[in-house]
């Protein structure tokens, strides 16, 4: 795969978004219309305790991504009530045409006390072409399973065949860091099918093998078919200090498929690295993977998990 | 209407001694029958740690068949481990429900973790004993029952039954929590979900029990037995707030069903309320309804949700 980057074509800090959040345009998500894209992304809030809550916004761009044409002004959906999965956080949001309505899988975040979160997927609808969405209920269509026991979330959906199908991450392990002084996560990517995008028969298995060892951790996975192949891009850490090393930072992996059953991980195949310098320069990750005019792009995040904006390349074939 | 006799309390875990985890409540009780005792699983408590939070563990107590005030042993250790970090389990194994499976035991069990805005959070385990109930092991790390789209959180109060050669689980579901002056209380309904294996669960997502005391009634330890023809469910149930003292504190109700899936709610049929005074003069809960040597016991917990422990009481037939 050969990629041309365009750069960063989006900053955050340059606009002003819903629920006073300021910084953060995390795992950018598409849905292509005929002449524009509305790219979902996720912002950053400071609660009153100064912990982080995760919203979804959108920004509008024309089809060829040089003009942004408006940007959300009211929030896409709500967080959840007391109690629920999804109170603290929204992040990331994967957004699926069905028929006349769109599909949101969402990732909610909650907080615990012997570690940071627990996160399941939940699915919402929209019925006014993704401007904003309800939930199917206030629990989740994905969670924690016998050997799955924690960390369902990063949910990707994609129809292919008749057949929903959809890439997550489930958590293995919390391990014990001391250079963050707690818990750390390991999840791994995995996949499960839908008949109704409802009821989710989980496959049961991790689905990409480990590159950098055991504790990696494979975030984020984005599927599409094309050239008569499967391609899967996602990002992948090491579980502990990921968030200033560059060394041991999200970098991008990716793997191909001929059946959906069995992938082939070839990370050099990618076709993308981090840059020599600039804002994608130390880590990558949260890739996107869409088709749009007859041509592939991808949208990623770069330095600081997003910070400051996404950016954008397109397939060169 | 039921007429229950009570005979008294049976087990206090107060007077357990050498076992530091089992310090306090004997709660959820459930039986399994052995040739000549009546072993009764509950959930107790060793003291609040150093920041006022308690963890529980299943436990049980041999009772003789012949006469079940005579207590033959307690086990030595929790039968269950407490799940490792970040798990469902990893504060608590508590309620606990049992049911023979050829030559095993299958066990199915609420596991707590905690959380920020609520105190907690509960699913459905599963873990299996092949000696004879003294130890389980987990079938796996997460939950066997865990949250759906209407069943956010709190999956609680399992008891499995089978019924034609199905298995049944009884279960609660949390519908939302309240804030009684700040403080979170959870609001939980009577749920039922079936499987052929104990494992792959169909959840039926509907409410069994209608609500009586208020909307937001908590229903919990829904307890069925097939009795004379048809189902009845012995459960628990309080308002959502201001619970914890004689006025507003469990009561124990009463449904039946021809169906396991259709029950009418009639608590007057109960038979069983709390005392004038003593042990259960406060409130009832946690009823486990089970027939043993032709006749039909309850074991249910008395004040404080079973911190002092469990009693006993036989259904007598002839005002049936």
């Amino acid at each position: 795969m050969v990629w041309k980057k365009l750069g960063k074509i989006f900053d955050p800090t340059n606009h002003t978004l819903p629920n006073q959040c300021r910084e953060y345009a995390k795992s950018p998500q598409v849905l292509v219309n005929d002449n524009f894209v509305r790219i979902y992304f996720c912002t950053v809030q400071n609660d009153e305790n100064d912990k982080s809550l995760s919203h979804i916004s959108f920004v509008d761009f024309d089809l060829d991504f040089s003009t942004i044409i408006q940007i959300s002004n009211s929030p896409v959906i709500s967080l959840g009530e007391l109690g629920c999965f999804d109170e603290h956080g929204i992040f990331p949001i994967n957004v699926v045409r069905d028929e006349g309505r769109i599909l949101a899988y969402t990732t909610g975040w909650s907080r615990r006390t012997a570690v940071s979160v627990e996160t399941s997927v939940g699915l919402a609808i929209s019925e006014n072409n993704g401007e904003s969405f309800t939930k199917l209920g206030s629990g989740p269509v994905l969670t924690s399973s016998l050997h799955e026991p924690f960390l369902v979330c990063d949910s990707f959906v994609a129809m292919f065949n008749n057949i929903f199908h959809m890439w997550y991450i489930y958590g293995i392990e919390w391990i014990e860091s001391s250079i963050e002084g707690s818990p750390q996560r390991v999840y791994k990517i995995a996949h499960a099918t839908s008949v109704d995008g409802v009821i989710w028969a989980k496959e049961g298995k991790t689905i990409i093998p480990d590159k950098l060892n055991v504790h990696e951790s494979q975030a984020l996975p984005s599927v599409i078919y094309h050239n008569g192949l499967y391609h899967m891009y996602f990002c992948y850490r090491e579980a502990t200090d990921f968030r200033s090393n560059p060394k041991r930072a999200y970098k991008i992996g990716y793997a191909y498929s001929q059946d959906l059953s069995s992938w082939t991980r070839e990370d050099d195949k990618s076709g993308l690295d981090i840059s020599e310098t600039g804002w994608d320069s130390e880590m990558q990750c949260y890739p996107h993977i869409f088709h749009c005019n007859n041509k592939v792009y991808l949208l990623y995040n770069g330095n600081e998990f997003g910070r400051y904006g996404f950016g954008l390349a397109v397939l060169e074939e | 209407m039921f007429n229950w006799r009570k005979l008294g309390k049976v087990f206090d875990p107060t007077e357990v001694d050498n076992r530091p985890w089992l310090k306090e409540f004997a709660q959820a009780p459930a039986t399994l029958i052995f040739d000549d005792l009546l072993r009764v699983y509950f959930s107790c408590r060793p003291p609040r740690d150093s920041n006022g939070q308690y963890v529980s563990y299943t436990a049980y107590v041999d009772l003789n068949r012949k006469d079940l005030f005579e207590i033959i042993s307690v086990s030595n250790t929790p039968i269950l481990d407490l799940g490792e970090r970040g798990t469902f389990d990893e504060f608590g194994t508590y309620p606990t429900s049992v049911v023979r499976e050829n030559d095993d035991i299958l066990a199915f069990y609420g596991g707590w973790t905690r959380c920020q805005s609520v105190p907690f959070n509960v699913a459905i385990g599963i873990a299996k004993s092949v000696d004879n109930g003294a130890t389980f092991s987990k079938l796996g790390k997460g939950p066997v029952l865990s949250y759906s789209v209407d069943e956010p959180f709190i999956l609680s109060g399992p008891k499995i039954r089978v019924f034609n050669n199905k298995y049944y689980l009884f279960y609660i579901a949390g519908r939302k929590w309240v804030l009684d002056d700040g403080k979170p209380e959870p609001v939980y309904k009577i749920r039922m979900a079936t499987s052929r294996d104990g494992l792959d669960w169909n959840k039926h997502n509907k409410d069994l029990i209608a609500s009586i005391v208020e909307d937001d009634e908590a229903q919990a330890s829904p307890d069925v037995i097939y009795y004379q023809g048809k189902y009845h469910m012995f459960f628990c149930y309080r308002k959502s707030t201001d619970y914890r003292g004689r006025e507003n504190g469990y009561r124990i109700g009463y449904a039946s069903s021809a169906d396991l899936i259709n029950w009418v709610r009639d608590d007057g049929q109960a038979g069983i309320d709390i005392a004038e005074q003593g042990w259960d003069s406060e409130m009832i809960s946690y009823p486990h309804v089970f027939e043993l040597d032709g006749e039909i016991y309850m074991l249910y917990l008395g004040d404080q949700v079973g911190r002092y422990g469990f009693g006993l009481a036989i259904l007598d037939d002839e005002k049936h």
